[in-house]
């Protein structure tokens, strides 16, 4: 009995904890469907009574620059995704399965990399891709954001090679097949999940860049939806009800990742910073 | 213990890492280097097409950063510190306090847990915006809060007024670090055995020497790496502060790497803004050492 009183006190808890937290999403939310009266109101209503989804529709309409940040960001984080993965599975795969010298200092390398700050690197990069004539080119972006999935994939796909039985290798490898192929026809399909978390790790990762994307690309048909709304900031102050349509056009592919991977991005997040 | 990979097997291992090895050479190694050289230069927009004019002033950029006269870097430091260590103290503290909550299993603990790590996923330029909004001074929410519970009684311009701009921003990252927190803390709560516990409490521990004395001597590894984590995770913190105060009011949440993008991209001095870039990677470069032997001390263990 006394177990089930605690149990209704600890979700009660654990629902106010929820609410104060979830608020400020509920209220990008319900901005974007206000009118710039109500925001201004005061006090201003928790939910629109005057519904309207001008703000939204506005954000979506073929002119606008919304949608076509949003085609810009998908390119560039698909593009760094691929590489970061691409790279990632084969040398995460050849630190955890080989030993070789300097196979300890490899792997600190990588999780050195990982704690870089993005400032360090930018001006250097800036440089390097305005004389290899790759400024205001999706390819700049592209070839920065995957510098921040490489060292995190590796470091969460290692963890997920280490946890596959060893004898697997050997058994392919004693049938006839090659390093390689014992990689690409067993281990592989069995870390598969494994694969998805980086991946969306590096997606995430990429279509958060703000810093790259502002500095590489100056073409306002050619920035990812970041850097295009905070230039939308900039110019309409105060437009908030449109600014949060603009906004959760912005982290719709998150949430939709968020919402179907969620459990495979909780062990993600915990293997890579963890076991590192 | 079996025998190990012969060597030439072991070269094997070296030819699937290399890719990944020469990708992060030649996008993150050889840019930190150029980085460094470009700091003792003097590059800025009248010498940056002109490789001729370019020269080497030693440690000019340096010592003008901390003591010229529009050199603030040694103010963005400490703005920085007090940014990290506000930042760090209420996401541990809270991050903590739920994980011990949502460790617990309860109705609806899993949704709720899985719900608050979104927070950490979203694009930090949307997040930043959102609470820009919410501490407008005008038709934000929190100004609204306060007064309706008479704490002010005039809107306060959360964003204009240096020590307000910089709780602004301070209670942004806590928002967005929480779940960060609490993830890797009830990660570390579950490799507790629940016998501990059990023997504990038949030992007649009180809930509060139970966790003191038992809990978090236990998971001590998993504070520790989320304490020097969150320390470098935060300590190099751009996008939140740049869109919501771009370092204003009068430099009051200027941060070190706010403050060299400032430099290297709005003033076009390069070799400065490399120099405070590379300031800021001193300081990580010492906490990352010691998160390093945390987690190298961590695995002899193991």
């Amino acid at each position: 009995m006394k177990k089930k009183g605690s149990n209704i006190k600890l979700f009660i808890i654990g629902l106010i904890v929820f609410i104060i937290f979830i608020f400020p999403l509920y209220w990008m939310l319900v901005t974007a469907l206000k009118t710039q009266v109500e925001i201004f109101q005061i006090p201003t209503p928790l939910w629109p009574k005057d519904l309207t989804f001008d703000a939204f529709a506005a954000q979506l309409s073929v002119s606008g620059k919304t949608l076509q940040g949003f085609k810009n960001s998908l390119i560039i984080a698909c593009g760094s995704t691929i590489i970061a993965t691409v790279l990632a599975i084969p040398a995460a795969y050849g630190l955890a399965r080989f030993r070789f010298s300097g196979r300890k200092v490899l792997i600190l390398y990588f999780l050195m990399t990982q704690m870089l700050p993005s400032t360090l690197l930018l001006t250097s990069l800036y440089i390097m891709f305005s004389k290899a004539g790759l400024l205001n080119t999706y390819w700049a972006p592209i070839l920065a954001d995957a510098t921040l999935g490489i060292p995190f994939s590796i470091i969460i796909l290692r963890t997920y090679f280490l946890s596959i039985p060893k004898e697997l290798d050997e058994a392919a490898r004693i049938d006839g097949c090659s390093s390689v192929t014992s990689f690409t026809k067993v281990i592989f399909p069995i870390a598969k999940p494994g694969v998805i978390v980086a991946a969306v790790f590096s997606f995430v990762y990429a279509w958060g860049d703000l810093i790259y994307g502002i500095t590489f690309i100056t073409d306002p048909n050619m920035r990812p939806i970041t850097s295009s709304i905070y230039d939308y900031v900039q110019q309409y102050q105060t437009l908030w009800n449109s600014t949060m349509a603009f906004g959760i056009v912005a982290i719709f592919p998150v949430v939709l990742i968020f919402i179907f991977m969620q459990k495979y991005i909780v062990s993600g997040l915990t293997n890579g910073a963890v076991k590192a | 213990m079996k025998k190990k990979n012969s060597p030439a097997l072991g070269r094997v291992g070296l030819l699937f890492a290399l890719p990944a090895v020469l990708y992060m050479m030649i996008f993150v190694v050889y840019p930190m280097f150029q980085n460094f050289i470009l700091s003792f230069k003097n590059v800025d927009v009248y010498t940056f097409a002109n490789p001729a004019k370019q020269e080497a002033v030693g440690f000019a950029n340096y010592i003008e950063l901390f003591t010229g006269k529009d050199g603030i870097l040694g103010k963005a430091i400490i703005n920085t510190l007090i940014f990290t260590v506000v930042s760090i103290f209420f996401q541990f503290f809270i991050g903590f306090g739920l994980a011990l909550l949502f460790s617990k299993k309860f109705r609806g603990s899993a949704f709720f847990r899985g719900v608050t790590m979104i927070s950490w996923l979203l694009p930090v330029t949307v997040a930043g915006l959102l609470f820009k909004f919410m501490f407008a001074s005008k038709g934000g929410i929190v100004n609204q809060l306060f007064m309706s519970l008479h704490l002010i009684d005039q809107p306060l311009e959360w964003l204009l007024e240096p020590g307000l701009a910089m709780t602004a921003i301070v209670v942004a990252n806590i928002w967005i670090g929480i779940p960060f927190n609490m993830m890797l803390l009830i990660t570390g709560l579950t490799t507790i055995p629940e016998e501990i516990y059990e023997s504990s409490r038949l030992d007649g521990a009180s809930k509060i020497q139970t966790l003191f004395q038992i809990t978090i001597p236990m998971i001590k590894p998993a504070i520790m790496s989320v304490l020097t984590l969150g320390f470098v995770y935060t300590f190099k913190v751009f996008d939140l502060v740049w869109v919501m105060t771009k370092g204003g009011p009068i430099n009051a949440t200027e941060l070190v790497s706010t403050y060299a993008y400032q430099l290297s991209f709005e003033q076009f001095q390069f070799s400065k803004g490399a120099a405070a870039a590379n300031i800021l990677f001193l300081i990580l470069f010492a906490v990352g050492i010691f998160y390093i032997k945390l987690i190298n001390d961590e695995e002899e263990v193991m």
